[in-house]
């Protein structure tokens, strides 16, 4: 399926790959497919680009990159999703990005909306979590501190 | 907006498959029950709106840092 992008330009994915979010993703109603694009120049960074709309794209990644302790129970997707008996292997955990104006190192990630993404059904939820430990807005970027960087950039 | 009153145990209806009960009131604060369908989807309000908001800020993210993000990362990594 071909589609337009403000980021990519026209660009032409295969069907079995458009990442459906039939509970829709909140704040972006109406807008309930979406690819998900790796790029070798962004990685470990992937770009959530919306098919239904060319000027909405979020930047998600692996969370368990940057926090290796992060925790996610993602039964309560498999429960919404009706995904029971889908192998677990097949689900994976994404948190969205925020990439503010400060720079870099002011990366953050929303621990409690994770996105998990069912790649055998091209299917994907927003989990919204409550009673959770984490942070909407944990710093991503905290563990690279350089001598480069001002000491007063770090998670904040 | 409705707005109306209810006793402890009392219910309230909204449409045909929505029930909501309120349990407990104390020191200002009411606990309720909600039976629904379960493809009806109940949130705690702030939770949910803090969610959307950090989506809308998302996208509207200095992307154009990214690169350079991405290229401090793998210099990290390749160092390990």
């Amino acid at each position: 399926m071909k589609f337009n992008t403000r980021k990519f330009g026209e660009i032409d994915i295969p069907d079995d790959k458009i990442i459906a979010m039939p509970l829709g993703l909140p704040g972006f109603q109406g807008r309930n497919r979406f690819v998900l694009l790796e790029r070798k120049e962004t990685r470990p960074f992937c770009w959530y680009q919306s098919v239904d709309d060319p000027n909405l794209a979020l930047v998600i990644m692996n969370p368990f990159l940057f926090h290796a302790d992060y925790a996610v129970d993602i039964e309560p997707a498999i429960k919404e999703m009706e995904w029971k008996g889908d192998s677990l292997d097949k689900m994976s955990v994404y948190v969205v990005l925020t990439f503010h104006n400060e720079g870099p190192y002011r990366i953050t990630a929303n621990l409690i909306g994770p996105i998990i993404i069912n790649t055998r059904k091209c299917q994907a939820v927003q989990l919204i979590i409550h009673d959770s430990p984490y942070s909407h807005q944990h710093p991503v970027m905290a563990h690279y501190k350089t001598a480069s960087q001002p000491e007063n950039a770090v998670g904040r | 907006m409705l707005v109306l009153t209810r006793k402890i145990g009392e219910k309230i209806k909204i449409g045909e498959e929505i029930t909501v009960r309120i349990l407990e009131v104390s020191k200002g604060t009411v606990r309720i029950g909600i039976e629904a369908p379960q493809d009806v989807k109940i949130y705690r309000y702030e939770i949910y709106e803090k969610i959307l908001e950090e989506n809308l800020k998302a996208s509207k993210g200095a992307f154009s840092d990214i690169e350079e993000a991405a290229s401090l990362w793998r210099q990290k990594e390749d160092k390990e």
